[in-house]
C-alpha cells in the first residue's frame, strides 16, 4: 500500500477546506463521506486504507474534511446536517470523476446531497442514536467533575444556542436535526454491516466495530474487505 | 440464540434501519460487548455472570459505556433512562445481562 496521498480543496462560504485524495489519475473515483464527530477519529486511518487499497484496485477516491472538522477553520457551532451537505455539493463540483458515494456511519446520513449517483453504506446510524452518545459521554463526565446533569437538561441548553457534547460545539439546528435525522431512502443502495450486528444487510463483513472502541485502531480485515465490495460494485 | 425471520420490512429502496434480527438480550450484550472491547467470539463466550466489568476492563470506560448504552437500546429496540443507569449496572456482565432482559420484557 504504497499510494501517494495529496490534499485538494474546494471552497465553502469563503474558506478553503481540505479533500484528501488518493489515485486521482484513474478513470474511475468514489467519494468517500466520513463518519461524523468522534467517530470519525477512530475511524480516519481504516478509511485511509480503504483508499490505499482501492487504488491498487484501479479506483481513485476522494475523503474531504467537512466544515468544521479537521483542519477546518469553520466554526463548529456554525456546522449542520444541511450545512454539511452543501459543503458535499461544492466539493463534489471539483470531482466530476466520482460517480459513486460510500458513506460510513453518520455519513450516511448526509449521503443524499446527491439524488441521483449510486451509494453504499457501511453500518448506517440514526441521529439521534449519535446524540445520545454524546449525552452520555458528557454526562459521564459531567459526573466525574461532581455535577449532575441529565438528557432533559442538555437539550434544554441546545435550544438555548448551542451545547458542547463529548468536546462538539452542538448548534441548536444541529441538535434538532439530529434528533429526527435517518438515511435518507433510495433506489441504488447497498448496506454493508458487519457480521456481528444484528441489522440486515446486502452484504455482511468481517471485522470490528471500530467506532465503538475507547481508542482509534486500524483493521486490515475490515479495510481490506471494504475495498473488495467497494471494488466489485464500483466495476459491476 | 438468533430468532430469524422477524420484523422483515419491505425492501423500499434499501434496507430500512429497523429492520433487525431478533436477538435475546443476552446475546445482544455479549456482541456489543465484543464490539467494544474488540474481542473474539470466543473470548466474550466465556464471559459468566460474575465476569467483573467497569473497573476491571481498562476498555470500558466512561465514554465506552455511552456507547454500549446507545447500542443496546438500537439492537434491543429500547430507551434506557438517565436514572436506569448507576454503577452497580456494570458491575458484572450479569448484572448488565439482568438490565437488558427487564428492558426486553417492558
Amino acid at each position: 500500500m504504497t499510494a501517494t496521498l495529496e490534499y485538494s480543496r474546494y471552497e465553502f462560504q469563503g474558506n478553503d477546506e481540505l479533500c484528501l485524495r488518493v489515485g486521482g489519475h484513474h478513470a474511475k473515483s468514489i467519494l468517500l463521506i466520513p463518519p461524523l464527530f468522534d467517530e470519525m477519529n477512530r475511524m480516519r486511518r481504516m478509511l485511509v486504507d480503504v483508499m490505499r487499497l482501492l487504488d491498487t484496485n484501479g479506483i481513485g477516491s476522494a475523503l474531504p474534511d467537512l466544515p468544521g472538522t479537521n483542519e477546518s477553520l469553520f466554526r463548529q457551532e456554525h456546522a449542520s446536517l444541511a450545512v454539511w451537505r452543501q459543503a458535499l455539493t461544492e466539493c463534489s463540483h471539483i470531482l466530476p470523476e466520482c460517480k459513486h458515494i460510500a458513506s460510513f456511519r453518520g455519513g450516511c446520513l448526509i449521503d443524499d446531497f446527491a439524488d441521483d449517483l449510486p451509494k453504499w453504506r457501511l453500518s448506517p446510524a440514526k441521529g439521534n442514536a449519535l446524540l445520545r452518545t454524546m449525552m452520555r459521554t458528557r454526562m459521564a463526565s459531567d459526573k466525574e467533575a461532581g455535577l449532575s446533569t441529565n438528557m432533559v437538561q442538555l437539550t434544554d441548553e441546545a435550544q438555548q444556542g448551542a451545547v458542547n457534547l463529548a468536546g462538539n460545539r452542538i448548534s441548536a439546528s444541529m441538535f434538532s436535526e439530529l434528533q429526527d435525522a435517518v438515511p435518507a431512502l433510495s433506489d441504488d443502495v447497498r448496506t454493508a454491516q458487519l457480521e456481528t450486528s444484528a441489522h440486515k444487510g446486502d452484504i455482511k463483513l468481517p471485522g470490528s466495530a471500530l467506532w465503538l472502541r475507547a481508542e482509534p485502531d486500524e483493521d486490515l480485515l475490515l479495510s481490506g474487505a471494504i475495498a473488495t465490495d467497494l471494488a466489485s460494485w464500483i466495476l459491476s | 440464540m438468533i430468532a430469524l425471520g422477524k420484523r422483515r420490512c419491505p425492501g423500499i429502496g434499501g434496507l430500512l434501519m429497523s429492520e433487525n434480527l431478533d436477538l435475546t438480550p443476552e446475546a445482544a450484550v455479549r456482541a456489543v460487548m465484543q464490539d467494544i472491547l474488540g474481542l473474539d467470539a470466543e473470548q466474550v463466550a466465556a464471559f459468566t455472570p460474575d465476569t467483573e466489568l467497569f473497573g476491571a476492563l481498562p476498555e470500558l470506560d466512561s465514554m465506552a459505556v455511552a456507547g454500549l448504552l446507545t447500542e443496546l437500546e438500537d439492537r434491543l429496540d429500547i430507551m434506557i433512562e438517565d436514572d436506569e443507569v448507576d454503577g452497580e449496572l456494570f458491575e458484572t456482565f450479569g448484572n448488565l445481562v439482568a438490565f437488558a432482559e427487564m428492558k426486553a420484557v417492558e
